[in-house]
């Protein structure tokens, strides 16, 4: 069971600090893509 | 006073000030009330697995999950592998979650409106609210607790000082002026900065604890402590109990935590959903095992007096002597971040179900403009502000921290989660059976409690135990959704025979 827990933690680590850095640079990208969409969206209401 | 120095208050103002700055910077997009409960259903996958993982990890859990630690040792992060087995079947199979975002609804009781009608809606709403807003009102004392220990505080001082409360009204105040501003938008865009800071904090916190205190101390202060069982959890006392109840409640909170509902109504797609849950599972596992290897740090680390009476207090008493200064402000500026995402999101959460479901009756009648409903949408989460600041902060909580949470929280997820998948699955549910298991999801719980306070009864409780109780809840919630759906056709068959009226 020792050996299963640190391979849990160790593996945790290292996907947990892979995904900070993948979504924190892919996430900033999904904010202005949604601020964007939304924006765009309420001007094509306002001319319709 | 702890390591927290001068160093330390700087980089949590930066972080405050970045986190107010980006919350009101997108307050100016929300046109609409889609926009303000669920961000125009815009929300792309990245951006969604941060605002899921942030808002589902705040100073609570990570307080409780280090208490596990403590207590149990490894086995006390089992349960956050079942999520993360619980998140992952129901992203890859989109069990439920894909029904509920084709549905295109902005909480779970609008779905039910259709199959179980509005009564069912309603009260679906009321039970949701209840246990959600219940549950949220103990997160600000306990998140203050462990800022003021960590920072070198002692807990003894709380009770004739108002700092605690002071400091976590300020903070607050600072989630519910952007909150009730920008609605969902503000609510993701600050989780996402809160992400980052809490996951940096995490890291190197976890990282500084394995190589000061060591795997080695940490494996042999379990093995002293707990022996065995801190290491299998079908060794516990009821750890057979232990984690069929946690495969309930996981699957549950999977399913149908409104909180982690709403990032599958907000995403741009059910395939994109389906894969917030996919990408964030392993979190789930994270959030159990980081902390609680804190908590065991604590176990190797501190001596039994230093521990104290209260094992919650014993992660938060470690960290504040061990952290060197720089990185205590790192820690603190990542657990303020954490508790202000989970906070404003469960805000914005519990206040879109009462707008949406409560209010649905009087809505309907009405017909409120969308400038008139992001209004009402901002005055509600500015109340659920306050109920949280004078009930959770201010109000002293009497009884047992655990049975209260216990007891709010199964009696809304063992219910919800029968009537999802009846609702989704079982096109004999009706409105009875609906009832019926919001009924029974309710009496299993609270009937424990009182049974449990009753001097002729405690012993016979204390003997069921609160994980029984607690799977009799979802199997009773169960039985009543198919007893009551059986009936109503039943009695209607009956009646139509009788009378020689239509077929249904």
């Amino acid at each position: 069971m020792k050996i299963f827990w640190l391979a849990t933690l160790i593996f945790c680590i290292v996907w947990y600090a892979t995904m900070t850095l993948y979504v924190g640079i892919k996430g900033l990208f999904d904010i202005f893509s949604m601020l964007n969409s939304i924006r765009n969206s309420e001007q094509n209401s306002k001319i319709s | 006073m702890g390591n927290f120095s001068l160093l330390d208050a700087g980089i949590v103002g930066i972080y405050l000030l970045l986190t107010i700055v980006a919350g009101l910077a997108v307050r100016k997009y929300v046109g609409k009330v889609e926009h303000y409960i669920v961000a125009g259903r815009e929300m792309n996958l990245y951006l969604g697995v941060a605002s899921l993982a942030a808002t589902e990890f705040g100073i609570v859990t990570c307080m409780y999950t280090a208490q596990n630690g403590l207590k149990m040792g490894f086995a006390g992060a089992v349960p956050g592998i079942l999520q993360t087995v619980a998140m992952l079947v129901v992203g890859i199979t989109g069990f439920c979650i894909k029904p509920l975002r084709d549905a295109g609804v902005m909480t779970i009781p609008e779905l039910f409106e259709n199959k179980f009608g509005s009564n069912v809606r309603w009260l679906s709403g009321v039970v949701i609210v209840l246990g959600g807003l219940l549950n949220m009102g103990v997160f600000l004392r306990t998140g203050g607790e462990f800022l003021l220990i960590t920072m070198g505080y002692n807990p003894a001082e709380f009770a004739t000082t108002y700092r605690l409360e002071i400091i976590m009204s300020i903070l607050l105040l600072i989630v519910a002026m952007y909150t009730v501003l920008g609605g969902m938008l503000s609510v993701l865009v600050t989780d996402f900065l809160q992400f980052i800071v809490m996951s940096i904090s995490m890291l190197l916190v976890t990282i500084l604890i394995l190589i000061k205190v060591g795997w080695g101390n940490i494996i042999s202060a379990v093995e002293t402590h707990l022996g065995p069982k801190g290491f299998n959890p079908f060794l516990m006392e009821r750890g057979w109990e232990f984690v069929a109840f946690n495969l309930c409640l996981q699957f549950a909170v999977v399913l149908t935590w409104q909180a982690v509902i709403q990032r599958i109504l907000s995403a741009k797609s059910t395939r994109v959903g389906k894969l917030i849950y996919v990408h964030t599972s392993f979190f789930f596992t994270a959030r159990f095992i980081i902390p609680g290897l804190w908590g065991m740090a604590a176990l190797a680390t501190l001596l039994p007096e230093q521990i104290g009476e209260n094992s919650l207090y014993a992660m938060p008493r470690f960290l504040s002597t061990f952290l060197p200064s720089g990185l205590m402000g790192i820690l603190i500026a990542g657990m303020l971040a954490a508790d202000m995402s989970t906070d404003s999101a469960y805000m914005l959460t519990w206040g879109g179900v009462i707008y949406n479901d409560i209010l649905a009756p009087i809505r309907k009648k009405h017909q409120w403009s969308e400038k008139k409903g992001v209004l009402i949408n901002r005055t509600i989460v500015a109340l659920i502000g306050l109920f949280l600041l004078f009930y959770g902060l201010w109000y002293p909580l009497k009884g047992n921290l655990w049975d209260y949470l216990g007891v709010t929280g199964t009696i809304y997820l063992s219910s919800m989660s029968v009537l999802l998948i009846a609702c989704c699955y079982w096109k004999h549910a009706n409105n009875w059976g609906a009832m019926g298991s919001i009924i029974a999801g309710a009496v299993f719980p609270i009937g424990f409690l009182i049974l449990q306070q009753l001097p002729q009864t405690a012993e016979w409780a204390q003997q069921v135990g609160p994980y029984k109780s607690g799977l009799a809840s979802y199997a009773g919630s169960a039985l009543a959704m198919i007893i009551g759906s059986l009936l109503k056709i039943a009695l209607i068959k009956d009646k139509a025979s009788t009378t020689k009226g239509p077929k249904i």
